[in-house]
């Protein structure tokens, strides 16, 4: 470890410069703790840490046209302080603000949370709500990449070497969205993996039947999922109790096949769909709370 | 890599190699043994120093991301006086036992009560929710806090 290098670029060119050159033996290092977790076990293996945690590019929070973005380099409690977020993304800032503990919400970054493509990436459900796409820079070029692309597996993220993750962007949430909601199941870092967290925007007519609805789920899948078939199905209908219990069992089991059984399904089946049904609870009552069936 | 930083109060610099972990650079390097290494891995907060005004884990912290920051431990509470008000209200409404938690827990303080000087029961939850005390059970931990916010001058 005597011989990693550390270089902190100065702007956003400086950054993507050196990528461009170093790229490939270098880890770009923003609220560093998922990389020192790697240090601790021995799986950094890197020649160099490019310290991008200070560029002040990659901090930007606003409205632009009708688009929402959020800078890759903004902390999950600048995302919980943050009035625009709350008013345009409000699952998000949920997320934030449950994302382990003080000490660490206060350096983990929004695109660090995403370029780790982990499991229990708890902000990419979400951000996949909004429909977000990352802007991802390198010296010559910029583009979009949607997040389900980005994650090739657990772990395993899809971006070049000399690629930065600048910024998000999302569909802001209008006035007329009627539930929007994040949760998850089990609390500290050391349960990740077996976490399973929700995130849901929905919009109901007067006739309580569903106008509009965005479901992701994170955790249990290799990857984090935006399940359309989840949302077709629900769309258009009158929501009752029965017909969550229904799609949220259906889903379950299509989690099973995604994840292969792994004996940890045999638990997370009910989790799964218990968690569905108190997740869009709402739109079938004001309040009280869901029975098991 | 020379590393430099405002430290306690002091402008230092101090040569570490840039995997070393901030933890490691205050213990071992620096010889202040204050802050303390429960887990190691984030999940404690027995290692909260303050960072630029802000509670962190210097545990999973690289030792070079302190360059140019303004970096705050327990051993820099204490004044030429005495203690300093919370670590006072801390003794004075029995939050500590064991005291291993302790250090990073006034740490986690002090931000809050800079930021928040009159701070909510939500407030003290949110602030010390990356904190385990295995002794205490929290309550007199909260009492204190409270105690400090209502008191900051100290001495009641
Ligand atoms: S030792 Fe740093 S959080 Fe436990
Ligand atoms: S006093 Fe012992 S761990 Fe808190």
């Amino acid at each position: 470890m005597s011989d990693i290098e550390y270089y902190r670029p100065h702007d956003l060119d400086e950054a993507v410069t050196f990528l461009a050159r170093n790229g490939a033996t270098t880890r770009i290092l923003a609220g560093g703790t998922d990389l020192m977790i790697d240090r601790r076990a021995g799986t950094l293996n890197t020649d160099c840490l490019c310290d991008v945690s200070r560029l002040v590019e990659l901090k930007r929070i606003e409205i632009i046209d009708d688009r929402l973005e959020i800078g890759a380099g903004v902390t999950m409690n600048e995302i919980v302080h943050s009035e625009t977020i709350a008013r345009f993304a409000p699952a998000l800032k949920i997320a934030a603000s449950q994302f382990a503990g003080n000490q660490i919400r206060n350096v983990a970054t929004l695109g660090g949370n995403v370029a780790h493509c982990s499991p229990c990436g708890d902000t990419v459900p979400p951000l996949l709500i909004h429909d977000a796409t990352a802007m991802v820079r390198s010296r010559s070029d910029e583009r979009a990449v949607s997040l389900a692309d980005m994650a090739g597996g657990p772990y395993h993220c899809t971006l070049g070497p000399s690629e930065l993750i600048t910024r998000f962007v999302l569909k802001p949430m209008t006035a007329e969205m009627t539930l929007t909601d994040f949760q998850k199941i089990g609390r500290r870092r050391a349960l990740a993996i077996s976490r399973l967290s929700m995130a849901v925007m929905a919009r109901q007519e007067k006739d309580r039947s569903i106008a509009f609805i965005r479901f992701a789920l994170g955790a249990c899948t290799p990857t984090p999922h935006h399940f359309e078939a989840v949302e077709s199905t629900l769309l258009g209908k009158i929501p009752t109790e029965t017909l969550l219990w229904d799609v949220g069992g259906k889903l379950a089991r299509q989690m099973r096949v995604i994840t292969g059984r792994r004996p940890s399904a045999v638990y997370k089946e009910p989790a799964i769909a218990g968690l569905f049904v108190r997740i869009l609870y709402p739109l079938v009552a004001s309040s009280g709370k869901p029975v098991a069936p | 890599m020379r590393i430099h930083f405002n430290l306690n109060g002091k402008a230092i610099a101090v040569d570490a190699p840039v995997g070393t972990s901030a933890l490691s650079l205050l213990r071992d390097y620096l010889g202040l043994k204050g802050t303390k290494e429960g887990c190691g891995i984030g999940e404690c907060g027995a290692c909260a120093i303050e960072v630029d005004g802000k509670a962190v884990n210097a545990c999973l912290m690289f030792a070079a991301q302190l360059d140019g920051r303004t970096v705050l431990t327990v051993e820099g509470l204490e004044t030429p006086s005495g203690l300093h008000p919370i670590q006072e209200a801390f003794r004075d409404h029995h939050a500590v036992q064991c005291g291993y938690c302790t250090p990073g827990l006034l740490m986690s303080t002090h931000a809050l009560l800079a930021e928040k000087p009159h701070p909510d029961h939500d407030d003290i939850n949110t602030a010390i929710s990356g904190h385990l005390c295995r002794c205490t059970g929290y309550k007199n931990i909260v009492s204190a806090i409270e105690a400090a916010g209502k008191n900051p001058g100290g001495k009641n």
